[in-house]
């Protein structure tokens, strides 16, 4: 299920937060209103933490993180760093990287399995990346734009791309990610889609502008309502069965 | 808050004090007051600048490869927080601490004892050379000449002797 939400009377809910299957970083904003909607959904299987980065709260676009580990800017500061360290689970490897381009969650896109990079990212990031995030690493644009974390919502399920994709980028994008891709807008035609929409394998949060078209576009592409009990009964049942017999 | 080295003199910089300059290519240098940012404006490179810490190293003249300044470091990997390791290594610190100190002393001295050698060496020459000032060559004159006589007395004696012995076997 897919809820909309805003932080602050601002859609650009991906600026302020990070999403993935092991954890949930939250920016520390100035009501309490943003971070509830993320525990209330998520609190009882993964931790969500109130983070700031480098003194901003800007941490979905500052940082890149899955299951296996997170990476965050060079100008964090130590104290951060050791509050995201403590907070986290000691599965998920937490580094710093000395990269130029700093706001690591514009340049990157990633799921559990792959990432797609900016291609002026440098070598040695390249090579961090792949090691603490476990991920196989692309350097790819989306609709000729070099923000691929900008313009791309990545899941283990699906993933979001900008409106102008074309069909050619698209299916070469599907085949070197290995999940199925979809061009589209959120909150009410915005083609920025990293910083509308945060999403993991089972939740989506998306701006509050967002529409019920493009809310469905979102949940049928990263497969958000399959794992209802209704489903279970109707769609597993058949296979459960098989198997169990 | 992290307690920072200059760029310039590798001095520690407090909260609240210096500059900080990024260049272009993201490269953050931070200096602990005028005279370094000035000296750095200037394009003096630190390493060339005689009061730096990086000159006397570079130049030989303090510590600059040792274990101990290992531990001193930005690392990019936290660990997570654990009473015990915080302890012991605060206790760990101040124990490194004196040891640096320490090593930094023994290797400005080993420096030191070099130039000792050498300047015992220096005099030893420099009596050698000036011996004359000291003790006069004309010194004890009169008693080397005496000497001198007797010892050409008796070795003419020698000869004569050795003159008969030789004479003695042509004769034969």
């Amino acid at each position: 299920m897919a809820l909309r939400i805003q932080f602050e009377n601002n859609n650009e809910i991906g600026v302020f937060a990070k999403l993935t299957t092991a954890y949930c970083l939250v920016g520390i904003g100035g009501s309490q209103n943003f971070y509830s909607v993320f525990e209330g959904e998520l609190g009882e299987t993964i931790p969500v933490v109130h983070a700031s980065l480098a003194g901003c709260r800007i941490i979905g676009r500052m940082c890149v993180g899955n299951r296996h580990g997170l990476l965050v800017p060079n100008s964090t500061f130590d104290t951060e760093l050791q509050h995201i360290r403590n907070a986290l689970p000691d599965t998920v490897k937490v580094q710093r990287v000395e990269e130029r381009l700093s706001a690591l969650g514009n340049v990157i896109a990633c799921n559990d399995y792959v990432a797609l990079v900016h291609p002026d990212l440098d070598r040695e990031t390249e090579e961090i990346i792949a090691d603490t995030l476990k991920v196989e690493v692309f350097r790819q644009t989306i609709a000729s734009n070099v923000l691929v974390g900008s313009y791309c919502v990545l899941s283990n399920q699906g993933g979001l791309v900008h409106p102008n994709t074309s069909i050619v980028d698209l299916e070469e994008l599907s085949s070197l990610l290995q999940v199925p891709l979809v061009a589209g807008t959120v909150n009410r035609g915005s083609e920025v889609v990293g910083a509308g929409l945060v999403v993991n394998d089972w939740s989506a949060f998306a701006g509050m502008d967002t529409t019920s078209t493009e809310l469905t576009v979102i949940e049928s592409i990263f497969r958000l309502n399959e794992a209802t009990p209704s489903n279970i009964t109707s769609d597993m049942r058949a296979s459960l069965i098989e198997s169990m017999s | 808050m992290r307690i920072e080295t200059c760029y310039f003199c590798s001095s520690k910089i407090y909260p609240g004090h210096g500059i900080q300059f990024v260049r272009n290519d993201c490269k953050v240098f931070k200096f602990c007051r005028s005279k370094c940012h000035a000296a750095f404006k200037k394009k003096k490179n630190p390493r060339k600048v005689k009061w730096t810490k990086a000159c006397r190293k570079t130049a030989g003249k303090e510590l600059a490869i040792d274990p101990s300044f290992e531990f001193e470091k930005r690392r990019n990997v936290p660990v997570k927080y654990d009473r015990q390791t915080w302890t012991k290594s605060i206790e760990a610190m101040k124990k490194i601490e004196a040891i640096k100190q320490k090593r930094q002393a023994t290797y400005i001295m080993q420096r030191l004892r070099k130039a000792r050698e050498l300047e015992t060496e220096r005099d030893i020459k420099e009596v050698q050379r000036d011996l004359a000032l000291i003790r006069s060559p004309a010194a004890g004159l009169k008693e080397r000449k005496q000497d001198h006589v007797i010892d050409e007395d008796i070795r003419e004696s020698d000869q004569e002797m050795e003159g008969v012995e030789d004479g003695g076997e042509v004769v034969l």
